[in-house]
């Protein structure tokens, strides 16, 4: 065994502790072995769907499942009267496996099928009925609270769920005592941890007993809720854990999938698998709870910290699952981060008729990091002090004490803020920079009651307020010039918390076997995070043997001891110290073995690379663990090697109004950001972000760095574009493309470093860091565009439409704001026809045509539709759920419709099957027309252009489309061809007359341009990743010999239901500025009529078709110029 | 209907079940080959990134009638005789991987890729990346495995 003195520094010398070694599930994932649930498939298994309310509030008067059980291959359909009808729930029990005479929200579930094949599963889906009587619903916070308000619960008065409150010191004298106060509201978000793979189980009965294979993070608590919820002992129930695709906090076992999985394998008697699909996961998994958290800060003029309030109000959603821990987290951990000398808190967990909330990485923290990290920023301001400096002077250390007794043990907050400052280049971007400058603050929420409000006197609309100098600010700038800024913040997190009972511990087993591998027995589980990694790291350290003959098993209730697995950031720590203990026991072991069998006292032996030997004894000295392990065991009354270790974190079981040590140790993070706003959009870019982190000493530096960058850049999602548009109490489009999740592309410069640090109680000096890397991004991007423009956002999330509403509220100032109006397709589409499933009853028929002229026969036919690059048949099914067709006509193989050529006078010709990918590989195309080049690019990816064809993208003659666009800046014209033959019209009597409905595409001509011209394209998408624009703009201009302007053309989409095309006849013969430009497309915003939507407010996307339609001329005019 | 195409090399027939049956379903159930993984089902996020003739496609768009006489490439298809490709060696040597889902894709992508620009820029590895999701790693170390997947294919070539 390895003896480990610590560094007096915190250093030691680790042979496995602190090294890249390959992960363990790293193999299996790059080749596609590993088997996630969705992958499992068993003899006879059958395939489930679920039903679900789409209703936010109803009564059910009566289910009749009559016809979707006579369907053939529908093995089982149940509802709540098939359930045990019990209440569960990880807290407060509310939740019924399937609704029992009621439900409370947008896709709550109801009943559910059984069948032998996905697709009637779901067709049968469609055939229960449903008799509902809807009730009045609660959708907000305000709604939820005001007097009378109808109950998501009956007995659940004024829907509170939850309350606490609390006081810790003299909270009134400290505000006494402080000579500056800052207080503000701030508004969190829903978030969803849209792992990329869904919730899921496969479920499996044998006599009483159920075995269920979940992707859940939590397989021994999951096996507890789940017996409460099917209404039989723990003892018949096995839970197994899959390799788990993303978890997040969204997969520990609050949701119905898992138990319905279960009922229905049970009725059917036959193996069942359930997976959410992607628009159920966004329905009825459990986002991050939103929060309106007010808080007051009191500050000594030296900028000491005297005191601090806060009050808030969290939306639960329907069912708590673990909401009400998060409300104790939000609560108080915050306050173990600065020294806080008293706290005053009180704190009430609303039920809303919306979706259900839950864990979430951060827990709570992001959404008190959102407000209490910018009430910090505005104290800096209000002090002068530079908030580095303000931070560093109040950061908790080592022996402090929060007003919650938090006992601070390791924490090198101090060196983590110096380090984010300096990653950043903090001190020399300050010192370039000058004061003086006023702040917006956009109302964040009009319906605001007045209580809530940051101060009683704020009236509705937009708020300026000044705040102090700052001696770092910029100078003032030109009006549209973009402006750079910097923001500072810092987060708190447990290693573990007790919140299930008074323990928060671990168990593990580590056997030495014969072969002279150890096995380390733990129940705790792998999901993406490194753990079993970082468990065998610890076991081989401890151990002394190599990394590589350290194995680990996966969890399974019926094979290892009890776990709490992954939650709370706490497997390293606790985890960690059992696998140590219990490695450190098997050693001990192994060594008075290898004493009886080498006639050594055991402290004279050592384990070094799989050998036991004397401690600097010679090479021949040393036997192989192995040899010695099965001489132990083949000896009259021998026996393997196998160490139990136990671990009880040092902790506190906090009390109900949250008095209590959370943790024996902390994690610490700062972190610094740089963003650059542009003032004419609003747009936020963000150009670097630092992260210095605390969590001891490192075990895997890649892994490490690992969820410091995945939680960084899940707080980049909550901060800036992760949002849907809601209609009645549900996202009006729950699917990945009208919520993006940050992708490559929209990656800032990104720092990551680890303070030099050491835990003592934690295994070889480590702490955890799986949530930290998350919690303060949103407010720390928020002080910086604050920094930036001086505009203060208080309500998740940061778009650049609030922040271009605070720059120009002149523009905003006549706005009218129809009321909402029930969106168009998707759910809501099918929900109206009665058919929420999205089943497909028609099995189409494929046609290839050889030519042309046959393809226009097949497609003459009754509910015929042309298929090419797949897409539009594809993405419409899976969004309506209804079938495209009976036949569908496959052009894609027609020669005529593959040509791409440039003639003799440079005319460009493009077949209506040739895809994207092939235009952008065409480098005259590059160089002759930037505008249709800007358009591809604009399309992001191959793979995506892959899939679009030319005919794909005029056919529909949708404005929304960038390739039209483009071309309507051009000469282009369209050749189609229909029953009465060809025909060839331009693009824009394309567009002002349509197609026939019988005609296709053939192909799209586009003319040389002129000398002396240039094009161009621009796509503004609010969140970089859309189908559809904000708005998307094409130009063309062409210039005489003395550059004066010869013609001018712009077109806007996306903002009207046709193209607006403006040829600016007042242009001609003038020589060109960016006032000329600009004045000439103003007459843009009264030409747009766009809807509000997920991508901007019609008002905004008046202000933004302006704006892009002159840079898109202005573009144009600089490509012309430069011929 | 009943279509033919190259899978992974291998010549494969298929009975498809219904015409418009999605090329992600034919490799998932119908040839159990479960690497490719399912993520969006609207070609949004990547995951279900398999090599079509050469270029990366979103299996859950394509119509598999579509691909009769085309040369598809999955996952299963890089390791050669239990060693990795290169694009996959590069992925753990960067331990470029959290929980794994959106691993098969990103391989695929990369090596799409890499296949045509064998020396990407590193704008070019960017919006290669950017067209699968992942929601664990924050990209950083799956840019890093392109790059060291360019340095261990011209290594080998050299």
């Amino acid at each position: 065994m390895n003896t480990h003195v610590p560094h007096p520094t915190g250093r030691e010398s680790f042979l496995v502790v602190g090294k890249d070694v390959p992960r363990t599930d790293a193999v299996p994932k790059v080749t596609g072995a590993a088997q996630y649930v969705a992958d499992l498939v068993m003899p006879g298994m059958l395939h489930a769907a679920v039903l679900r309310s789409p209703h936010p509030n109803a009564r059910i008067v009566a289910i009749d499942v009559s016809a979707a059980a006579k369907m053939p291959g529908v093995k089982a359909v149940v509802t709540g009267a098939d359930t045990a009808q019990r209440k569960w729930g990880a807290f407060r029990p509310d939740l019924y496996p399937l609704a029992i005479g009621r439900v409370r929200y947008v896709g709550d579930e109801v009943a559910a099928v059984a069948a032998t094949d996905p697709a009637i599963a779901r067709a049968a889906v469609d055939r229960i009925a449903v008799e509902y009587e809807v009730l009045p619903a609660v959708l907000s916070l305000d709604a939820a609270l005001a007097p009378g308000a109808p109950l998501v619960h009956d007995d659940t008065p004024g829907n509170i769920a939850h309350h606490f409150a609390f006081e810790r010191g003299d909270v009134d004298a400290g505000f006494k005592a402080s000579g500056v106060v800052v207080e503000g509201t701030w508004e969190s978000a829903r978030q969803w941890h849209t792992a990329l793979e869904t919730i899921g189980c496969v479920a499996q009965w044998s006599g009483e007993r159920v075995t269920m294979w979940c992707n859940t993070q939590t397989p021994f608590l999951a096996r507890g809720r789940y017996a409460t919820a099917l209404g039989v002992p723990e003892a018949q129930v096995r839970v197994i854990q899959t390799e788990v695709g993303g978890g997040f906090g969204g997969k520990s076992g609050d949701d119905n999938a898992s138990v319905i999985c279960a009922l229905l394998a049970k009725k059917s008697g036959r193996p069942v698998k359930l997976i959410h699909t992607r628009e159920e996961e966004f329905l009825a998994s459990h986002p991050r709870m939103p929060m309106r958290y007010w808080v007051r800060l009191g500050f000594a003029r030296d900028g000491r910290i005297k005191a601090k309030e806060i009050k808030m109000w969290a939306d639960n959603g329907a069912y708590t699952g673990k909401s009400q821990a998060i409300l104790g987290a939000a609560s108080v951990r915050h306050d173990a981060l600065y020294r806080y000398p008293c706290a005053r808190g009180d704190s009430t967990l609303v039920y809303t008729n919306l979706v259900p909330t839950g864990a979430f990485r951060g827990f709570g923290n992001p959404s008190a990091d959102w407000a209490v990290e910018q009430a910090w920023d505005l104290a800096a301001g209000k002090l002068g002090i530079d908030v580095v400096d303000l931070l560093r002077m109040n950061a908790v250390g080592p022996g402090d004490r929060s007003p919650h007794n938090h006992k601070i043990t390791s924490c090198e907050l101090g060196q983590c803020i110096d380090k984010a400052a300096e990653l950043v280049g903090w001190r020399a971007k300050r010192r370039a920079r000058a004061p003086d400058r006023e702040t917006l603050t956009p109302n964040p929420s009009p319906e605001r009651r007045g209580e809530h409000r940051a101060s009683p006197d704020v009236p509705s609309g937009l708020v300026m307020h000044h705040e102090p100098a700052r001696e770092f600010n910029e100078p003032a700038r030109e009006i549209n010039e973009p402006a750079r800024g910097l923001g500072m913040g810092c987060s708190v997190h447990v290693n573990g918390r007790r919140s299930f009972g008074d323990w928060d511990g671990s168990a593990a087993i580590v056997t030495i076997n014969e072969d002279g591998r150890a096995t380390v027995i733990t129940g705790e589980g792998e999901i993406g995070q490194g753990n079993l990694t970082v468990l065998r790291q610890i076991a081989a350290e401890e151990l002394g043997l190599a990394y590589d003959d350290v194995d680990i098993t996966r969890p399974d209730t019926d094979l290892q001891p009890h776990s709490l697995g992954a939650l709370a950031s706490r497997l390293t720590y606790v985890a960690g110290n059992a696998v140590k203990r219990a490695a450190a026991e098997a050693a001990r072991q192994l060594l008075n073995a290898a004493s009886e069998q080498m006639k050594r006292p055991p402290e004279e032996l050592t384990v070094i690379n799989g050998q036991v030997g004397p401690r600097n004894g010679s090479e021949t000295e040393f036997r192989a663990v192995g040899a010695i392990v099965r001489a132990n065991i083949y000896k009259p009354g021998g026996q393997p090697i196998i160490g139990v270790g136990n671990f009880d974190n040092p902790s506190d079981f906090p009390d109900h109004n949250r008095y209590g040590n959370e943790s024996g140790a902390y994690n610490f993070i700062a972190q610094a950001a740089e963003v650059e706003v542009d003032r004419s959009t609003g747009q936020v870019t963000l150009l670097e972000i630092a992260s210095a982190v605390d969590c001891g000493t490192v075990i895997h530096p890649a892994a490490a760095e690992g969820q410091v960058q995945g939680g960084v850049t899940q707080g980049i999602g909550l901060a800036m574009i992760e949002y849907f548009d809601w209609y009645n109490g549900s996202p009006t489009d729950p699917q990945l493309k009208d919520y993006p999740i940050p992708g490559a592309a929209l990656m800032p410069k990104m720092h990551v470093a680890f303070a030099d640090s050491y835990e003592p109680s934690g295994p070889f000096g480590a702490k955890g860091l799986g949530e930290i890397g998350l919690d303060a991004v949103p407010a720390v991007i928020a002080n910086a565009v604050a920094d930036a423009v001086g505009v203060r956002i208080t309500q998740l999330p940061i778009t650049a439409e609030k922040i271009h509403r605070a720059l120009h509220p002149e523009l905003y100032a006549g706005e009218q704001v129809p009321p909402p109006v029930a969106p168009k397709g998707s759910v809501w589409t099918r929900l109206a026809a009665g058919r929420p499933s999205g089943a497909r009853p028609a099995n189409p028929e494929m046609l290839f045509p050889g030519t042309v002229e046959e393809a226009v026969a097949q497609f003459a036919a009754e509910d015929a539709a042309i298929v090419c690059g797949g897409t539009a048949h594809a993405l419409r099914r899976e969004r309506s759920g209804y079938p495209f067709a009976k036949r569908l006509v496959a052009i894609g193989r027609i020669p005529e419709l593959n040509e791409l050529s440039i003639d003799a006078g440079g005319a460009l010709s493009m077949g209506a099957a040739v895809n994207q990918e092939r235009l952008y590989a065409e480098p005259r195309i590059r160089s002759g027309w930037h505008a249709i080049d800007d358009a591809l690019e604009a399309v992001g990816h191959t793979r995506i252009r892959r899939m679009i064809t030319v005919g794909g993208s005029i056919g529909p003659l949708i404005g929304g489309f960038d390739l039209p666009i483009a071309l309507l800046a051009l000469a282009t014209r369209v050749t189609v061809a229909g029953p009465q033959g060809r025909r060839t019209l331009t693009l824009e009597d394309a567009f002002e007359k349509r197609f026939a409905k019988d005609e296709i595409v053939v192909s799209v001509a586009v003319e040389k341009l002129a000398p002396r011209t240039g094009s161009s394209f621009l796509k503004y998408m609010a969140r970089a990743v859309l189908e559809i624009p904000t708005v998307n703009t094409a130009a063309r201009v062409t210039l005489d010999e003395k550059g004066r302007c010869r013609s001018a053309r712009a077109v806007v989409g996306a903002v009207s239901w046709k193209p607006i095309v403006l040829d600016l006849a007042e242009l001609a013969g003038k020589a060109l500025d960016e006032n000329l430009v600009r004045g000439a497309v103003q007459n843009v915003r009264s030409l747009a009529s766009p809807m509000s939507d997920v991508r901007g407010s019609a008002a905004y996307k008046r202000e933004m078709a302006a704006e892009f339609a002159a840079r898109a001329l202005l573009r144009a005019w600089q490509r012309a110029k430069e011929q | 209907m009943l279509i033919r195409f190259t899978l992974n090399g291998d010549p494969v027939e298929v009975a498809l079940k219904a015409a418009d049956r999605l090329l992600i379903d034919v490799l998932r159930e119908d040839l159990r080959m479960t690497g490719t993984k399912h993520g969006c089902g609207i070609g949004s996020c990547g995951t279900c990134t398999v090599i079509l003739d050469g270029e990366p496609i979103a299996s859950c768009l394509q119509l598999a009638a579509l691909v009769d006489g085309c040369e598809i490439r999955t996952i299963e298809g890089l390791a050669d005789a239990g060693r990795l490709h290169a694009v996959q060696q590069a992925f753990v040597n960067k331990a470029a991987l959290q929980c794994g889902i959106c691993t098969p894709g990103h391989v695929l992508a990369a090596c799409a890729l890499l296949d045509k620009h064998p020396h990407p820029t590193d704008e070019e590895i960017r919006t290669s990346a950017d067209s699968v999701y992942c929601r664990c790693t924050g990209y950083q170390r799956i840019l890093d495995a392109y790059r060291e997947a360019a340095r261990l294919l011209g290594a080998a070539t050299r």
